[in-house]
Parts: C-alpha cells; sequence; structure tokens
C-alpha cells in the first residue's frame, strides 16, 4: 500500500466534508423548520405569558428545567471523553473525542436557552449579571441560580476554548487542501497554523492544560446544577446525594447521547474503520458502570427517605412509585438501571441496533429521571391542601421540539463543515 | 414628482394624520380645580353606610379615593357586626363595579330590549301606572326584597297613590317555620334574636347561623363569644343536629347526622328527657302533661332508630343538655328541609322555654328585619292570581323570582302576559328582569340615600359613598314621581331621608341629622318592648302540630338544596371574588357540583366528577358529583344560587339551579316552603367533568399543620413533649432574636428595629368562612382568574382557608387560614437570584415585583405554597378596575406576588406616627383579613413589644408554628383548636 495510513485518515475525514447531497438538506431543511416551530411557540409565550406552559402552583418548574437538565446532562460526556480520558491515556477516546465535544458545545448552548425561555420575564434577565447601577443593586449570590449562571457560563467558555484549540491542526489541513472563498475563511480559522515544531509544542500543553481545567468542570457543573434542587427544602431535593448522583446521572446519558449520535454518523459517512466497533463497546461498558452508579443512588435515596423516618419524605418517596407518575417513575428506573445491564452480554454490545434502540432508550429514561424529581417534590410536598399536579401543554411540546431540532440542526451543519472526527488524534493512535 | 403632486400629497397627508390621531379623551376622575370638599388626593375618606347584600343589614363604611370606593369595611360602631364583614358584604363593590350592570333604562321591543332614557322610562312608567290606578283599585303591584321602613313607606305611599295596597316582600328565606314556632310557643309573631353569648350551651336543629341564617356576622361574633377558649379553659359546648353539614355543623362539637325531618324527633326525645328530670315546671301542669304524653313515644332508643343517630350520643347530648346551666336552642336553617320543620322549631322553642324559664337566651326587641318578608304561601298565591289576572302594572324590586323560586308558581306565566306591564328596578339582567317589559335601573345601595334597620330598635343610614356611576335615578326618586303634585329629583332623596327619621321620631335636630350620618345609625337601645304575654302551651295549634309529625323517609334518595355562605340565594352569583374564594367545605370554586355520600356513589358505579342525572318527580338536572362526607348516604346536597339565566358573565351557566326539581308546594301550617325533595332516581349520564376544588388532599396525613388539643389536656396544663428535632418535638421558635440557637442555625439572627410584625391565628376562633381572603382580594387587588385557570392550579389568593378532614372520623373538620408566614429564616429568599423577596428591616418579607424575573424558584422551595404567581396578565373588564385600590401595585404577567401583611396600611401607620412623633401602638395597624373577621381569630401586631397582643398570645400554651420543624421561624403563629372529647 503506497499510501500511508496518515493520508488515508486525512482522505476519510475530509471526504465527509465534500458538498452534500439533496437528501442532507432536506434534512437540515425539516430540522429548520422544527426551530421555527419552537421560535414561535416561545414567541407566543413571550408574549401572553408563561401560563401558556402547565407549569403551576404547587409544580413551578416544568419541561423548560427538565430539558435544561437533561442538555446539561447530555454536555457531559464530551467533557468526560476529550479531557477526562485524554489525561488518563485513554487512546480508544481519540476517534470519538471531537464529536463528543461539539456535542458538548451545543448541548449546553440549548441548555442555556432553557432558563431564559423558562424566566417570567425574560427580558428581564440582565437583572441576573452583576452589571453596576445606580441603585447599587447586586445579584444574589447565595441562589443556586446564580451558581448556575456562573458554573454554566465558564462550562460554556471552556469547553468552546477547548473544542476550538483541538481543533487547529486540522482547520490547518483543511486550508491547505481548500480553494477560493473556503479557503480564505479557513486561511481566518485556523489562525495561522503552520505546524511549526514550537507550534506543535504550544499546542499539546495547552491542549492538556484544557484538558486538566475541563475536568474539574465535568464534575462542578452537574454538582452545582444539582444544587438547584438540592439546596431548596422540598422533600426529595433536600439531600447531600444529589451532586455525585447528578453527576453520574449525566454523565450515563451524555455517553447515551455519543452512542445515539456516533452510529448514525459512522455509517452515513462511512467512519467505521475509524469509529470501530470496539470503541462503541468501550462506551457501552462504561455505560454499565455509570448506570449502576445510577442505580444505586435510586434505592439510596429510597432507603435515606424510609431511615429519615419523615413522614414528608417518606409520602413523596412512595408516591413517585405508585402515584399519579408511576409510569414515569418506573419508565425512569427501567431505562436507565436495567436495560443497560443488557450490555453486559458481549452479543447486545457489538452489535449496532442493540447499542442504538438502548442508547435511545436511556436517554428516555434519563429525561424522565429529571422530570420525576422536578416533578414530583413538589407536586406532593409539606402542605397537603396545596398539592396538585402538571401536565405539559402544546406550547411546551412545541419549544421542546424547537431545542432539539437545534441541537441536531447546528450537529448537522457541523459534520458536513467541519471534521466531525480529529485527524490530528487519530493520527496518534495509529502507526504511520 | 412634480411640484403640484407634492403639494397634493403633503396636503392630504397631513389632513389625514390631524384627523386619525385624536388624542386620547380625557379621564379624569376629578379635577383638582374644582375637587369635591372633602377629598384630598391620596386621603381615603369613609362614610358610614348599610350593607345590604343580605336582610341581615349589618353596618358598613365604605373606603373612598379619589371620588371612588375601593374598599368596604364593617362599620366598629355599629350593634349588629361591630366593623366586621361576611364575603358578601366585601363583595358589595363588585356590584357596583360590576361589567354587567346595565347602564341605561331598557324598553322590551318585539322580545327584544331597547336602551331608552331614563326620562322617557320614567314618564313611560308613570303613564302605565296611572292607567293601571284609572282601570280599578289594586292594579298596581309591589314585589320587593326586603328593604328597610324608609323604602317600604315609599312603596306604600306610592301604592296609595296609586290605589293599590298590594305591596309584596319577597325573601327566598324567610323563615315561614320558624315564626310560626315564634308566635305559638313564644307569643312573638316575628323573628326574635338570640342572646347566643351568654349561653353556655347550643343545641341546633339545623340552624346555619354562620352562613345565612337571620344575621351571620352577628352570630359568628356572639357565637365564638360563648364557645372559644379563654385562657386555659373552656366552657360553651354546641351540637348541630342536621341531615348536612352545614359551615355551621362543621363548627359544632358535635354533628350528629340525622335523616331528613328527624330533627323534630329529637327534639321531641329531649323533651321527654328534660321534663322526665324534673324540668318544664314554669310551664304549669296542664302543659307538662300535655307535653309528657305526647313525648311518651320518644324514647332515646326510638328516636335513635327514627333519626340515624346513635343512641350513645343521643345520651351524651341528653347530659350534657341537663347539666347545661344557660341552653339555647335554635330552630331549622335558613332552608328549612325536612318535612317537620315546623315542629323542628316547636321543639326548639319548647325545649328553651322548659330549660330557660326566663327566656334570658331571647332578646324579643332585637328582632329581624327579614321578619317583614311574607310566607311564602303567600308569594306563591300572589304569583297565581297575578297569573290568573294578569292586569296593571308589576313593579320588580330585586325580587328574582324566577330564579329562587320552583317552576310551576305562576309567575313566569302572569310576566309572560302582555297585559301585565313589569317593570324592573334590577341592576342586572336577572332571570326575572329578562321578562321585564321595562328595565329601570336605580342606584345600588352604596349609591344611595336609606335606612335599613336589621334588627328593631336601631336605625342605620344609608348615604352616597360615590356618585352614581351610570347616572340611575335613586329608588325614592322613581317611587315619588308616580306620584302626582311630587317633584323629585335634586335632594329630594336625601331630604326625604331627613323627613322620614324626623316623622318616625328618631331624630330631633339637624345637629344628631349629622352625627347619624356619620356614625352610620344610632345604635344605642331604644326603651325596651314589653315582652309579649307567653301563650299557655297545653293545647293549640303547636300540639296539633306536633302530633301530625310524620316520620322520617328511611330509604329511598332525597335532596336538599343548601344556602350558599358565598351567594345567598344567588344574589351574589355575578361578583367574581364570591365564585373564585371556594366553598369553605367543599373547597369547589365557580361550580356548585352535587354532594353525594361516598357510599351513595359507590354503590352505583359512580365516582366524583361523574356526570349524574338527578330526577325528581318535577324534572332532571344534569351535573357533576362530588364526593362528600358532609351527607348522609342517600341524601344529596346542592348548593342553591348558580344555574342563573342570564345575570352576566360571572354567574355561572352550567351549574344548575335545584328548585327546578322541586315543587311549587308549602306547608300547610307553616306557609313555608321545603328545601327538600325526594328523588326518584340518579343515574350516570356517562359524562365526565372537572371539578375545580383547590384541595390536593382532604387530610392532612399526620402532619403538623392544623393541630387541636382535647379540652381536658388544656384544663390539666399537660406540657408538650421535651423539645427535639422532629416534626413533633421541635419547639416554637419565634421569629426574634430570641428564636435563634447556635445549635440549629448556621445564620445569626436578623436585627429588626422596634418592629417585627407578627400574626396570632387562633384555630379555636376562626370558622372558616372566607371572608378573610375576599376582604384580601378587595384590599390587594388580587386578580380573578376564572374557572378554566383555577383548574390549572393558578387562582392568586394571598389567603386561603385549608379544611382539613380528620382520617377517622372524615365528618369532623378543621380550618387553617393559611397565608405567608413572613418566616424568620425564609426559604424563598436566599434562593431568589435577584433579591426579590427581601426580608424588610421589620421582619416582613417584602415581594419586589419590578425586581422580579420569575424563576418561581421562591413558590418552589415555599413549604406553605403560598406564593402566586402571575402567569397571565389578568382581564378586569371595565369598570372593575375602578375599584382597584390604589396604594397597591397591579402585578403584570411574570412576577411573583404573595401576602405583604397589608404593608401599605403599615407604612400609613407609620406615616401618621412619624407626624405624631411616637410608636406606631398596638392595634394602629390591622390587615384587611384581620379586620373583617368576624370571631377575631386573627390578631396583628409587634412582636417586639412585649405589651402588644400578640406578644402575650404567643405565650399561650396552645401556641404553635406549621410545619415549624424546617426552622422557618414563622411570624404567623398559630393558637390551636380546642376540642371537646366525646
Amino acid at each position: 500500500m503506497p499510501q500511508s495510513a496518515y493520508s488515508k485518515i486525512d482522505r476519510t475525514i475530509l471526504d465527509t466534508l465534500k458538498p452534500a447531497g439533496r437528501s442532507y438538506w432536506i434534512g437540515v431543511g425539516l430540522l429548520g423548520l422544527g426551530v421555527l416551530v419552537g421560535a414561535a411557540c416561545w414567541t407566543y409565550q413571550l408574549l401572553v405569558g408563561i401560563g401558556v406552559g402547565g407549569q403551576n402552583n404547587p409544580v413551578g418548574w416544568g419541561t423548560y428545567l427538565i430539558n435544561f437538565v437533561f442538555w446539561v446532562g447530555i454536555a457531559h460526556s464530551g467533557t468526560l471523553i476529550s479531557a477526562i480520558l485524554h489525561l488518563f491515556r485513554a487512546g480508544w477516546r481519540n476517534p470519538i473525542a471531537r464529536a463528543a465535544e461539539t456535542m458538548t458545545v451545543f448541548a449546553v448552548c440549548t441548555a442555556g436557552l432553557f432558563p431564559f425561555i423558562h424566566l417570567g420575564r425574560a427580558w428581564m434577565v440582565y437583572f441576573m449579571l452583576p452589571v453596576p447601577n445606580q441603585r447599587n443593586l447586586w445579584p444574589n449570590f447565595q441562589s443556586p441560580l446564580m451558581f448556575d449562571v456562573v458554573a454554566i457560563s465558564t462550562y460554556l467558555t471552556v469547553s468552546v476554548m477547548f473544542w476550538y484549540t483541538g481543533m487547529l491542526p486540522d482547520l490547518a489541513i483543511i486550508r491547505d487542501r481548500a480553494a477560493g472563498m473556503r479557503k480564505k475563511i479557513f486561511t481566518v480559522l485556523s489562525l495561522g497554523w503552520t505546524g511549526a515544531h514550537e507550534e506543535w509544542r504550544h499546542y499539546s500543553r495547552a491542549y492538556l492544560f484544557f484538558a486538566a481545567l475541563a475536568t474539574p468542570l465535568v464534575i462542578s457543573v452537574h454538582s452545582v446544577v444539582s444544587w438547584d434542587f438540592a439546596l431548596g427544602i422540598a422533600p426529595g431535593w433536600h439531600t447531600t446525594i444529589f451532586a455525585p448522583y447528578f453527576v453520574a446521572g449525566a454523565i450515563h446519558s451524555g455517553l447515551a447521547m455519543v452512542l445515539t449520535l456516533l452510529i448514525p454518523l459512522r455509517s452515513m459517512f462511512k467512519l467505521k474503520e475509524i469509529i470501530t466497533l470496539r470503541v462503541l463497546e468501550n462506551i457501552a461498558k462504561t455505560i454499565i458502570f455509570t448506570g449502576l452508579i445510577v442505580g444505586f443512588a435510586y434505592g439510596t435515596e429510597f432507603f435515606i427517605a424510609w431511615y429519615s423516618h419523615n413522614s414528608v419524605e417518606t409520602t413523596v418517596f412512595a408516591w413517585r412509585a405508585t402515584g399519579h407518575y408511576s409510569v414515569e417513575f418506573w419508565i425512569m428506573v427501567i431505562c436507565n438501571t436495567t436495560i443497560p445491564l443488557l450490555f453486559f452480554f458481549r452479543k447486545v454490545r457489538t452489535h449496532i441496533i442493540p447499542l442504538f434502540v438502548i442508547s435511545v432508550l436511556i436517554n428516555v429514561g434519563m429525561w424522565f429521571e429529571r422530570f420525576v424529581i422536578i416533578i414530583t417534590s413538589v407536586a406532593r410536598d409539606f402542605i397537603p391542601h396545596a398539592w396538585g399536579l402538571y401536565a405539559p401543554t402544546l406550547v411546551e411540546f412545541g419549544i421542546m421540539l424547537g431545542t432539539f431540532c437545534l441541537f441536531f440542526f447546528a450537529f448537522a451543519l457541523f459534520v458536513k463543515h467541519l471534521p466531525s472526527v480529529s485527524m490530528t488524534e487519530m493520527k496518534e493512535v495509529t502507526a504511520p | 414628482m412634480d411640484r403640484r403632486t407634492f403639494l397634493k400629497l403633503s396636503g392630504s397627508c397631513a389632513i389625514s394624520i390631524s384627523a386619525g390621531c385624536n388624542s386620547e379623551p380625557a379621564k379624569h376622575l376629578f379635577s383638582m380645580v374644582r375637587a369635591p370638599q372633602d377629598m384630598v388626593a391620596g386621603q381615603p375618606t369613609w362614610y358610614a353606610t348599610t350593607c345590604r347584600e343580605c336582610p341581615a343589614g349589618c353596618g358598613m363604611l365604605a373606603k373612598i379615593r379619589e371620588g371612588r370606593v375601593i374598599k368596604v369595611e364593617g362599620n366598629p360602631l355599629h350593634a349588629i357586626n361591630r366593623g366586621r364583614l361576611c364575603m358578601r358584604g366585601q363583595a358589595t363593590l363588585q356590584g357596583i363595579y360590576n361589567p354587567d350592570r346595565i347602564k341605561t333604562a331598557l324598553l322590551k321591543h318585539n322580545g327584544k330590549f331597547k336602551p331608552i332614557s331614563y326620562a322617557r322610562a320614567l314618564s313611560l312608567l308613570a303613564q302605565r301606572s296611572r292607567q293601571a290606578a284609572d282601570r280599578g283599585p289594586d292594579r298596581v303591584y309591589v314585589l320587593t326584597e326586603s328593604v328597610g321602613e324608609f323604602v317600604h313607606a315609599h312603596f306604600s305611599k306610592t301604592l296609595a297613590a296609586l290605589n293599590s295596597t298590594r305591596l309584596m316582600v319577597f325573601e327566598p328565606f324567610a323563615y315561614e317555620a320558624l315564626k310560626t314556632a315564634n308566635r305559638q310557643i313564644f307569643g312573638l309573631d316575628g323573628l326574635c334574636a338570640y342572646r347566643m353569648q351568654t349561653a353556655d350551651l347550643i343545641v341546633s336543629l339545623g340552624a346555619d347561623f354562620l352562613e345565612t341564617w337571620l344575621s351571620p356576622v352577628e352570630y359568628a361574633r356572639k357565637f365564638k363569644a360563648m364557645h372559644a377558649a379563654r385562657g386555659n379553659a373552656k366552657t360553651g359546648r354546641f351540637f348541630h343536629i342536621g341531615p348536612y353539614r352545614s359551615l355551621t355543623a362543621a363548627n359544632a362539637d358535635r354533628w350528629l347526622a340525622c335523616r331528613p325531618g328527624a330533627e323534630a324527633f329529637v327534639a321531641m326525645g329531649l323533651i321527654r328527657q328534660a321534663l322526665n328530670a324534673g324540668a318544664g315546671g314554669a310551664l304549669g301542669p296542664a302543659a307538662q302533661q300535655t307535653l309528657r304524653e305526647l313525648t311518651a313515644g320518644y324514647r332515646l332508643e326510638k328516636v335513635a332508630a327514627v333519626s340515624g343517630i346513635s343512641t350513645d350520643i343521643l345520651q351524651h347530648l341528653s347530659q350534657v343538655m341537663l347539666a347545661s346551666r344557660r341552653p339555647l336552642f335554635l330552630g331549622t336553617p335558613s332552608a328549612a328541609c325536612g318535612p317537620n320543620a315546623l315542629q323542628a322549631n316547636i321543639g326548639a322553642n319548647l325545649l328553651q322555654r322548659i330549660l330557660d324559664p326566663e327566656l334570658q337566651r331571647i332578646d324579643f326587641n332585637g328582632r329581624h328585619r327579614v321578619e317583614t318578608a311574607h310566607r311564602r304561601s303567600e308569594i306563591y298565591s300572589f304569583c297565581r292570581q297575578l297569573a290568573a289576572d294578569p292586569q296593571g302594572v308589576l313593579l320588580l324590586h330585586n325580587a328574582n323570582l324566577r330564579h329562587c323560586l320552583p317552576p310551576q308558581n305562576g309567575i313566569a306565566r302572569a310576566l309572560a302576559e302582555k297585559t301585565l306591564f313589569t317593570v324592573s328596578f334590577s341592576n342586572f339582567m336577572d332571570a326575572t328582569t329578562r321578562h321585564a317589559d321595562l328595565v329601570l335601573p336605580v342606584r345600588l345601595p352604596l349609591e344611595s340615600w336609606g335606612e335599613y334597620g336589621g334588627k328593631a330598635g336601631l336605625v342605620s343610614t344609608l348615604q352616597p359613598a360615590m356618585p352614581a356611576l351610570t347616572g340611575a335615578p335613586h329608588l325614592v326618586d322613581v317611587l315619588a314621581a308616580l306620584i302626582p303634585d311630587v317633584r323629585p329629583g335634586g335632594r329630594y332623596a336625601r331630604h326625604s331621608l331627613y323627613t322620614h327619621l324626623k316623622h318616625t321620631g328618631v331624630l330631633r335636630n339637624r345637629l344628631q341629622w349629622t352625627q347619624t350620618l356619620q356614625k352610620g345609625g344610632i345604635f344605642q337601645k331604644f326603651a325596651a318592648e314589653d315582652r309579649p304575654p307567653l301563650p299557655e302551651l297545653a293545647e293549640g295549634p303547636h300540639m296539633d302540630a306536633l302530633r301530625a309529625m310524620v316520620p322520617p323517609q328511611a330509604g329511598g334518595l332525597s335532596l336538599i338544596a343548601a344556602p350558599s355562605i358565598r351567594v345567598f340565594d344567588g344574589r351574589g352569583a355575578n361578583r367574581p371574588w364570591l365564585s373564585e374564594i371556594p366553598d369553605p367545605l367543599t373547597k369547589v370554586a365557580w361550580q356548585t357540583p352535587v354532594q353525594v355520600h361516598p357510599a351513595t356513589l359507590a354503590q352505583r358505579g359512580l365516582a366524583q366528577g361523574s356526570v349524574v342525572r338527578v330526577q325528581s318527580e318535577k324534572g332532571v338536572l344534569e351535573t357533576p358529583a362530588y364526593a362528600s362526607h358532609g351527607t348522609i348516604p342517600d341524601v344529596l346536597i346542592m348548593e342553591i344560587g348558580q344555574g342563573h339565566a342570564g345575570f352576566g358573565r360571572y354567574a355561572q351557566k352550567e351549574s344548575v339551579n335545584p328548585f327546578h326539581l322541586f315543587p311549587a308546594r308549602t306547608d300547610a301550617r307553616s306557609g313555608g316552603p321545603a328545601f327538600y325533595t325526594p328523588l326518584t332516581t340518579i343515574k350516570d349520564s356517562g359524562q365526565r367533568a372537572d371539578i375545580v376544588h383547590t384541595d390536593g388532599s382532604r387530610t392532612q396525613h399526620g402532619r403538623q399543620i392544623a393541630l387541636a388539643v382535647p379540652v381536658s389536656d388544656l384544663v390539666e396544663g399537660k406540657r408538650p413533649p421535651a423539645p427535639g428535632l422532629t416534626m413533633e418535638t421541635f419547639p416554637l421558635t419565634l421569629p426574634l432574636p430570641a428564636g435563634y440557637d447556635k445549635k440549629r442555625d448556621f445564620y445569626p439572627a436578623h436585627p429588626h428595629s422596634r418592629y417585627r410584625w407578627s400574626m396570632i391565628v387562633d384555630l379555636d376562633r376562626c370558622i372558616g368562612c372566607g371572608a378573610c381572603a375576599a376582604a384580601c382580594y378587595a384590599e390587594n387587588n388580587l386578580a380573578v382568574v376564572g374557572k378554566a385557570r383555577m383548574l390549572e392550579g393558578r387562582e392568586m389568593s394571598w389567603m386561603r382557608i385549608e379544611r382539613y378532614l380528620d382520617p377517622e372520623h372524615p365528618e369532623r373538620v378543621i380550618f387553617l387560614p393559611m397565608l405567608c408566614q413572613h418566616c424568620d429564616n425564609a426559604p424563598c429568599e436566599p434562593v431568589c437570584p435577584v433579591y426579590a423577596p427581601h426580608h424588610s428591616k421589620e421582619g416582613i418579607n417584602n415581594q419586589i415585583y419590578n425586581r422580579c424575573i420569575g424563576t418561581r424558584f421562591c413558590s418552589q422551595n415555599c413549604p406553605y405554597k403560598v406564593r402566586r404567581f402571575n402567569w397571565f396578565d389578568w382581564q378586569r373588564p371595565d369598570p372593575l378596575p375602578l375599584q382597584l385600590n390604589p396604594d397597591v401595585t397591579v402585578r403584570a404577567k411574570g412576577v411573583m406576588e404573595k401576602c405583604s401583611f397589608c404593608v401599605q396600611r403599615i407604612k400609613d401607620a407609620h406615616d401618621r406616627a412619624k407626624n405624631a412623633k411616637r410608636a406606631v401602638f398596638d392595634g394602629e395597624v390591622t390587615p384587611a383579613c384581620a379586620q373583617t373577621c368576624p370571631t377575631q381569630a386573627l390578631t396583628f401586631g409587634n412582636l417586639m413589644d412585649p405589651h402588644s397582643r400578640v406578644a402575650r398570645l404567643v405565650h399561650n400554651p396552645r401556641a404553635y408554628q406549621v410545619m415549624g420543624y424546617l426552622n422557618t421561624k414563622p411570624a404567623v403563629i398559630y393558637l390551636k383548636k380546642v376540642i371537646w372529647e366525646g
């Protein structure tokens, strides 16, 4: 084989950037339409009032916060894969690191929309920024929601920079092979990368530092999100297990989302040789681990509720399993803890279809986990007279559709315009 | 473009702009140049007047700001209500500002109403009544609600001038059975008052005196005067006997659920017990002997079998009754139900004469004005006569017969006849007014001169608190215009009131007139009339009645139409507050579902929310069912007051009017109707309906929310368990530095300066009537969200009455007013990212509306769930916004709100105190809820002032905090309800 393995990698990956066919653009167009539906729904909500959603008293938070936590959770695995596994020198993460990081960036952006959507007066959101003003009003840094603002924006900044830094050599490769307008754009994007030895030295240092910087964020961001609940006093929220429980759940859902995205990607762009089944299998094995942690957390919550002898606490947990939202509860339990156990069977975790189906089911399960946490606790809290139920409305579904479409829309554009697998990192693990 | 085109275009532009853009028409409520004499912008003016929402006639103060009434409160000087109002009284405002109020006179032409001028309507009315008078005597008829002597005299005078005497006073609850019993037993042809406060035992055979009966605000106060715990003692007891749990029954120590009509049997049984115990000597031997013979058959075992009450409870009641030194026996409810209503009242009165020979509990002087209402039998015969000979002119004054009477009484036929010219003075298009020929709205009581003494022996004046909103004339002006040679208009109404009071000997001079108007009336008792001689009881019509008692229906379904504390007979149904505030017992807002015992529902495979077809001999109604433990099996309860034809947008049309199932019959002896009818079937219609109930759970699941303490524990001074950290043992943690403990608290106490506002809620005094909630709606500009939004859980009430049933005895009830607890360690405060909930230096948890961005975290974190979010911009159709309190912000969509402890009143008191260079004294600030509470269950004050009432009350052994173990240190401190065991 005269061609080196390196140029094969380049070619395979650059092939994904060739002009797309009609079906791709139809798909992108449909996703764009979905985004417009969501935007229309949000506009309607801004004009009429947040009441067009299903939130009420006592359930003041609905799908907006569920989706927020869901997308923040999804955002976790990208950094986990690209940063933590990079520090651990787990070579199998190299083919998927870029896609996972991209997923992180778009998921954080999507998640970041929801606190705005959820606000009663979205137009006053700047009150949350520490902007100097003549009344000396300052945001309340005691509030977990302020923690969120800080944590999410830090996470977004760091993950975007990490993502972009990692992409620099790849952008230069594209620049070198592009012509015309495209060349000009990539010249700017690649920031004059020449591939000099000094540049490589600085680059690999920077990448390592970013990885080290991003690692604590993986833990901190979802811990902070969990404090939105754990620092509240509602039964089922006010518990110390929440931070690790949320982090494990986030990684669980993030890994599942990576599978959900990569499996179609590798068949669509003929990346089967690069994103091998072994990589997918490794993800599946990690999912078994995170699934067990999540299952343990579920069990612990029930144990503590029983052990506390607090009737408010026990009522909520008994109600979760048997009450009005028991279907949602059991979807959560089965999809997140039981179904991933199927990955113990080699046949299941080495077949594309079961891998894909299970990954989608875990995503569904994790969405319902957030539903169960956010809805049931306040629906059955301290004062029985004020108990109530919640059901999402069409507007909420419209906004949810819009944001899911936005995520996939952005991701679809990404895979066709930027390298979805890191050529540089692939070369690191390939013999020349 | 050439020059000419340019000029043409610019010319036409200029014209269209100047023609199209009118400036907004001026909307000044008042002119600062020519402001009314007593008006200072920003300062309220108060006018004393009288509430006319029901016949009780409570004194009322109208608060005027910038020329319009924005709030009504009870008149503290008034003898009836002593400064308190019920929720209907509070909602008076929504009558004058009702968006469906008729603004002009309307004349029916070819079946349709056309607006005409008031002058034309008046001349038409004068002409038609003159024609009718010319045709012969008694051709002009008046059907009015219960009115004061002043208006009554005007009606009589006008009728006399028109050669007629047919003046009928119609009240749907006219107490015929009670009146008859009073005549037969007390020799009083009318309705005496009761000195409830002096009793140590009340036995009510259904009288719902906390809701609609005679004078609910007055009796609620007097009831709590005898029944509430004082210090560590409680002496008063109250037994309620009746087939359904009214609010009054829910406040009784025991509710003895009996079959409809069995109350009289219980009374007979009790008479037998009393006579056997040697009481009744004052009746004379003959009467004693007859009664002994008559009641011989009513052994308690037999009474128990007939009534369905257990013998043990009857035995207990009988023992308590015989041990009581000052018992009071009350008769049947306002809507007397059951076949033996007259006998029950006779029984109650007989018991009173046997056990209270001096009749000290009976006030023969303070007779209730509603006694002037005609008996239902007379109303029916009037209607039938009118239907038989529909000639002349019928004047209707707030008599909504088509709504309040069962159909088939003849009035519908009479109204439909062209030869009878019907004029309605109503301001609302109610079921009867719709069928009038001429609608001539007159001023509502808040805009009128008048007099209405709810009880004999007092004068209670009405004066216009604001200019008439619609330009309608005074009723007395209209009536005077029908008399030749009288020139009404101008100051006629005022002058004629003055002359009336002068002629009746009440006023001596003009000074007294001014004083009377300022005080709202003359309340000192006139010379006590002599008590009418007590009739001899050995024989008489009462004995015949007692001998003719029919045993109550055992088995088979029946329906009771119960008066509503919210809308009375339906006259309040167009006041949105009254529909929005849920019923105290069912917690159902807007609707009046049929209440069915769960066992009866289960038997028929029905559940709450099933739409059932309720059928009687007279008709069939489809209505959702509500599973209620407040009734006995097979007896269905439906609230009176909804199911209107017309009556504006707020009256509920989809609810049904129970009267459609009733026959237009009356009792032969008393002339009263039965608000009770046997049913043939109830069937499932197959549909389901959502019930708009605001309670998430009917029980408190064993939590420390609404607590009660047995009398014996209180008397023995039983100590609470040793303080700990669990829900049951957490100590009282005052919202003061004293309430902080390093072991529990991470943060230091708030440094309050001089004031720490706090409220004490005495659950032993709270009767759950909901007046506080209505006052809060009025004072704080709370939005009405309507039925659909309430179903979604979006009601905006800052103050709600939580109703909890005992899981073991679901017929037992405890009420708990729930409002923002103004916690010292408030969970809502730290979670807001922008400091919208803010702890003030006086301890109030302020909500800064314009800082709020609507994260709703505060509400999520509030364990009491008292925060309300503005999900939308709420609608207030014109002219309802005129009622808004200018001192309180109207909240826009997207912000959180909640009880502010009426911070505007606190600010006001501070301003006054500062001007006078002193501190705010105890009692100077009263939030709207505490102001109106008929039983004084709410006390507000400064906890840092050791001499304030609240500071003294927190040391009460009954004091506790709801869910105190969360260490929120609420400033609303509850006193446990005191219950009698057994």
